[in-house]
């Protein structure tokens, strides 16, 4: 046992041995990295284009007059009270883009996060310049395919509207959005349809503490 | 070389998933409509070539104590590379298979080929390896996506082909698939990971039993 251990370090030790790993580990990653260098220079440019035309098509889907609206190209920059403000909510504050309708202020598409049923729901929550909601859609979620899934799909619920669709003309006025009370849920999909509202709450609430 | 014998053991009798049980992670995962299986299935395959042929070719100059972290540095470069390209040139399949694509990196098909063929092999047998290692891979994933989609959303070819109002139409990731079962019979279970398992345990159970049974006969001969 004891001899074993010796051997064992003896190899170890030996200088020339260890440069050699060394070396080799370091040129195949240093070769490595440049081939992944010239695929992300291919490949950065319709990436960076097709995340574009993603958001570009989640702000038109929660806008009320897609065909006159455009959006500001860069977002705004969060103030600290907005990102409290959704933290206090329950969600987390993403970009946040000005809506221009016919050329004038016409509110924000917010992009937010919730926490769903099997991890992080984001959205982007189209709010108007009198602070209601003019739609809700989902951009990013891992929810279990075929329950949570439905809410993402805007499924109707038991009244009959969208569960998406519902949170349309609702604002700060109507208080806390709450599951059960003000929101319908999908049958199965509490808790997807919870992390939507806390969503949408946390929009309106970032975009009142914009003053 | 023997291509023949070496095709029979990638598809059947060493089949990567059914036989050597690996890449199970992605095989209960993904395996929910054609489409997936389908992109997955051809992504292990050219991530399992090219690397095979890359660990072959370099297998002399690799000193035998970091060969793992070796392996796993060229796979990993692959399986990036692969995955920037899906994401720039096939959107639909990066958005379906989300996160498994990295993933890759960790599917032990990949990383135990390497070990246990190209590492000891020549390029030229280490390449015919990957394609039908990746093809058996493949073909068990078309299996298991074509019967859980069937029982569990009741369609075909979901992600290739769909009926609308035009008739038969192609749309890659897009199409719903082509509805055999009304939408009130399917198992909705059998599309979620429980299924997945219920659903490779009696492939593998069936690949069990016809392997011992062509063994017996062989035996008996």
């Amino acid at each position: 046992m004891s001899n074993e251990v010796k051997t064992k370090e003896k190899v170890d030790m030996d200088p020339k041995y260890i440069i050699t790993l060394t070396v080799t580990l370091f040129i195949t990653c240093v070769i490595v990295a440049g081939l992944l260098g010239l695929v992300n220079g291919v490949t950065a440019g319709p990436i960076a284009e097709i995340n574009q035309q993603k958001t570009q098509e989640a702000m038109l889907a929660v806008v009320a007059d897609p065909d006159n609206t455009t959006f500001s190209e860069s977002p705004l920059e969060n103030t600290q009270a907005m990102t409290d403000a959704a933290s206090s909510a329950g969600g987390t504050l993403g970009d946040i883009y000005e809506v221009q309708v016919n050329g004038e202020a016409g509110g924000y598409a917010v992009t937010v996060s919730a926490s769903g049923s099997q991890g992080t729901i984001e959205m982007m929550v189209g709010v108007d310049a009198s602070g209601a909601v003019t739609g809700v859609s989902v951009i990013n979620h891992s929810e279990t395919s075929g329950i949570g899934t439905k809410v993402v799909g805007n499924e109707p619920t038991a009244s009959g509207v969208g569960v998406l669709d519902q949170f349309v003309g609702k604002s700060a006025a109507d208080g806390t959005l709450t599951v059960g009370t003000n929101v319908d849920a999908i049958t199965g999909a509490t808790v997807s349809t919870r992390g939507i509202t806390t969503g949408v709450n946390a929009a309106l609430a970032a975009v009142g503490a914009m003053g | 070389m023997n291509l023949g014998k070496q095709f029979k053991e990638g598809l059947i009798t060493n089949n990567p998933v059914l036989v050597q049980v690996l890449g199970m992670c992605s095989t209960m995962a993904i395996t929910t409509s054609f489409f997936n299986g389908l992109g997955m299935g051809i992504s292990v395959l050219v991530i399992l070539t090219l690397s095979n042929v890359i660990i072959a070719a370099i297998r002399k100059i690799i000193p035998d104590k970091i060969r793992i972290a070796m392996f796993i540095v060229v796979i990993a470069g692959f399986v990036t590379c692969v995955d920037l390209l899906i994401q720039a040139f096939v959107p639909a399949l990066s958005e379906s298979l989300g996160v498994f694509i990295p993933l890759i990196v960790v599917n032990c098909i990949i990383l135990g080929r390497a070990e246990a063929f190209s590492y000891k092999n020549g390029i030229g047998a280490s390449f015919w390896d990957g394609i039908f290692q990746g093809f058996g891979y493949t073909v068990v994933l078309l299996i298991m996506c074509v019967i859980r989609e069937f029982l569990g959303a009741g369609t075909i070819l979901g992600g290739l082909l769909e009926i609308g109002e035009n008739g038969l139409s192609f749309g890659l990731g897009t199409a719903a698939g082509i509805r055999i079962l009304p939408e009130q019979f399917p198992i909705g279970m059998l599309t979620l990971p429980v299924g997945g398992f219920l659903i490779l345990a009696c492939l593998i159970a069936a690949m069990q039993w016809a392997l011992s049974k062509s063994k017996n006969k062989e035996e008996s001969k």
